[in-house]
């Protein structure tokens, strides 16, 4: 099951701080987060790959972004 | 190196602070300023790198409310340097300023277009319309945000995941008003983390 970081309705770099945690804290595994903005899309989306992350999915949902971040 | 970064990465408090602007790029402080006002950006620009690669003391900031005739930038100088100023300017085919204004009070007295935001591991610098954050612990940069001009995804790529001491600088990499901006806050968050 994975982690949900819900960083919607929050400004820059404030999703990218909360993502970066959930992914310290978590070490490896998945886990997903969501954000309303495409530039919080796409700078989450880099901060995660920064870490040696993979974007594995992102889905549209209801005006939000759930990406779906994965480490083996 | 990196390890006076983080010392004066991890001195700051939280919340929003202004930073100076003028010490920020290597101006001198105190009452005796004049500004440069320009009819757009990209004059300033050229004003600035002209005069800076001069030698004269110069730091782009927000113009005060009272002349606000121009962009919102102007360029801030010695005012013993004037003369000098005005004919450099001449002289290398440079910007023509609208108006050269001495800084005689405090309604003539430029705004910093520097904020500073401490989030306790991170520390974000905004310089007009673009932030820049870092990892206090590491020096690592972790985001980009801002501006909506083409480069920034580029600029952002080059940067996020670099440690501040061996990134480019995105002065030299950008190609906009976006690089520019980002390009102080790039300087500014080198100068608050480079050993004292």
């Amino acid at each position: 099951m994975s982690d949900i970081v819900d960083a919607r309705g929050l400004s820059c770099p404030q999703p990218v701080l909360d993502t970066l945690a959930a992914l310290a804290a978590k070490g490896s595994g998945r886990i997903e987060v969501l954000v309303d903005t495409e530039a919080s899309r796409e700078n989450v989306t880099r901060a995660a790959q920064a870490k040696g992350w993979t974007v594995e999915s992102v889905a549209e949902e209801a005006g939000a972004y759930r990406l779906a971040i994965a480490k083996a | 190196m990196i390890r006076g970064l983080l010392r004066r990465l991890g001195a700051g408090g939280a919340g929003p602070e202004p930073a100076p602007a003028a010490r920020a790029q290597g101006a001198p402080e105190g009452p005796d300023r004049g500004l440069l006002v320009f009819e757009n950006t990209s004059e300033v620009i050229r004003a600035q790198k002209l005069l800076r690669d001069a030698g004269v003391q110069v730091a782009v900031m927000g113009p005060p409310p009272e002349i606000r005739k121009g962009c919102d930038l102007v360029v801030t100088f010695p005012l013993v340097e004037e003369l000098r100023v005005r004919r450099l300017l001449a002289a290398g085919g440079g910007p023509q300023p609208l108006e050269v204004v001495p800084v005689t009070g405090p309604l003539l007295t430029p705004v910093d277009i520097f904020q500073v935001k401490d989030f306790g591991t991170h520390l974000m610098v905004r310089a007009a319309n673009m932030k820049l954050t870092v990892d206090k612990s590491t020096g690592v940069l972790v985001n980009v945000s801002g501006g909506g001009c083409p480069d920034v995804p580029y600029l952002a790529a080059l940067l996020v995941g670099r440690r501040l001491d061996e990134a480019p600088s995105p002065r030299e990499m950008g190609h906009t008003l976006c690089g520019y901006a980002l390009g102080l806050a790039f300087e500014e968050l080198q100068r608050r983390c480079s050993p004292s």
